[in-house]
């Protein structure tokens, strides 16, 4: 059903399969309710800076107790643009744009920290390190900044 | 005199060429200066400090470099908190967290010069609008920005402020698509290619090094495991504009097995795909970063993947959602 909805909300769904899906959704008040959602992620992901004020505490819990999909199948690199506009990219994309909110800019959104802490940007761990660090030998970025890209890896907690 | 009014134009001819090839293309000064910057970064001894601020964190660090001879040598030193440093000696990296020596690295191989590859201009113009900005004063040196404009949202925007001489890096700030800023580092004090810096800390010689790796039982990688190799692993995902330019099993710190890694890149940001077998699994991460890099775990059977990137972090998590065996 949430593929459905995803797929009409982009636009792709056969008219016929679309009055079928319509008939779903009036007799469905759950669905229709799915509906409404979809459509507030979309509405969330074009405007990130007001998410906070829209997000009902219904919805907050309802997204607790979603799973986290993130479209599986693969994409062509054409349409990877299309990503963060998409429906698809459902309640992860979602969080992370909050998370992309609290950690870069000052507004606070209290009520997107309270959902999906596993999603957080944590500070990466110690064990981390071993990672930046390999990843750093072959970063471009450390051609130019030299020693100072390290600083990803030795910053102070 | 035919002749000599025939050579003449010739050479009028051949000087506009050669003026035409300079201004045809606006794109090539603006990134000539990444080359410069790059060319500066390796080539140049420096000292100074450096102020580093992401997300509300300020750290002040010190860095010294040194190309002589024997190769290149960089040093760098958290100033404040926990004690902490990374002494790279050519292609050795060693990294020290409080006051112990935790890790030595290998680094890939010393890179060919300049470290710069046309292939990799190419690939950055493909990718950005490179431009130049205003001029400016870093730490009382005089500086011409450079700024690369991603040309989608999967990548960041990037200014670089660079010495008017010698073209050394002073200050960079790293901004997301709405223009703001991720990242900043900048020299608050810099010595340029002073007599007088400290050089007690450079490990003497290959000799020494390889004594100091063996105290921690930690041998020098084999060169053959930085070798291309298919691993079977495949990305199907990679954000439009990334090439893959490597794809290696290799060892990490002191993981036992070799781990699969792949690198992708844009010109200027990297994603590494790290991907190794894993038994029990009690935290799988997910998200995390620091400043610009973000990281990005899950599980793929009994396989864990790791992306990590100079990118959005939704970029990270749609790569390490992409990423399938395929078979060797």
């Amino acid at each position: 059903m949430k593929q459905e909805i995803s797929v009409l909300m982009d636009g792709e769904m056969f008219e016929d399969e679309a009055e079928a899906f319509f008939d779903k959704l009036k007799r469905n008040p759950e669905t229709r309710q799915d509906w409404a959602t979809y459509h507030l992620i979309g509405d969330a992901l074009r405007q990130p800076d007001h998410i906070h004020r829209d997000l009902s505490a219904t919805f907050r819990e309802r997204l607790q107790a979603e799973p986290t999909i993130l479209a599986p199948h693969s994409r062509s690199p054409q349409k990877i643009k299309h990503y963060a506009l998409s429906a698809v990219a459902s309640v992860m994309a979602l969080a992370i744009v909050a998370w992309m909110s609290m950690q870069i800019g000052n507004e606070p959104a209290p009520q997107i920290a309270s959902v999906q802490q596993s999603n957080a940007i944590r500070p990466a761990s110690f064990h981390a390190n071993d990672y930046l660090m390999a990843h750093q030998e072959f970063s471009p970025s450390a051609d130019v900044q030299g020693a100072a890209t390290y600083i990803h890896t030795v910053a102070a907690k | 005199m035919r002749i000599e009014s025939l050579k003449l134009g010739a050479s009028f001819l051949l000087l506009q060429l050669a003026a035409g090839v300079v201004c045809a293309d606006p794109l090539l000064e603006d990134s000539d200066w990444l080359k410069t910057m790059a060319f500066a970064g390796h080539q140049t001894n420096y000292c100074g400090v450096f102020v580093y601020q992401s997300g509300g964190r300020v750290e002040m660090s010190r860095i010294t470099h040194i190309a002589d001879r024997t190769g290149e040598h960089e040093r760098l030193e958290g100033l404040d908190g926990l004690k902490r440093e990374v002494i790279r000696n050519n292609d050795k990296v060693w990294l020290y967290l409080g006051d112990k020596k935790v890790r030595i690295e290998k680094r890939r191989a010393q890179r060919a010069f300049p470290a710069l590859l046309p292939e990799q201009i190419q690939t950055l113009k493909e990718n950005y609008q490179i431009s130049q900005g205003e001029e400016d004063r870093v730490a009382d040196y005089h500086a011409h920005t450079v700024i690369f404009q991603p040309k989608d949202g999967l990548r960041y925007t990037r200014k670089m402020w660079a010495h008017s001489e010698s073209g050394l890096l002073l200050k960079a700030v790293v901004l997301d698509e709405r223009g703001r800023v991720i990242e900043e580092y900048a020299f608050s004090q810099i010595e340029i290619g002073g007599k007088n810096i400290d050089r007690k800390w450079i490990v003497p010689n290959e000799t020494e090094a390889a004594r100091l790796a063996g105290q921690k039982n930690l041998s020098p990688l084999p060169k053959a495991s930085f070798e291309n190799a298919p691993s079977g692993w495949q990305v199907d995902s990679v954000p439009a504009g990334f090439k893959k330019i490597l794809e290696m099993r290799r060892v990490i710190a002191d993981k036992k097995l070799p781990v699969v890694h792949i690198v992708y890149s844009d010109g200027l940001s990297g994603i590494s795909v790290f991907i190794e077998k894993v038994s029990d699994v009690t935290d799988i991460p997910g998200l995390s970063g620091r400043g610009a890099v973000h990281m990005y775990n899950r599980l793929v059977g009994d396989n864990l993947v790791t992306v990590v990137g100079e990118v959005p972090p939704r970029v990270v998590i749609q790569v390490a959602d992409s990423v399938r065996y395929a078979g060797e």
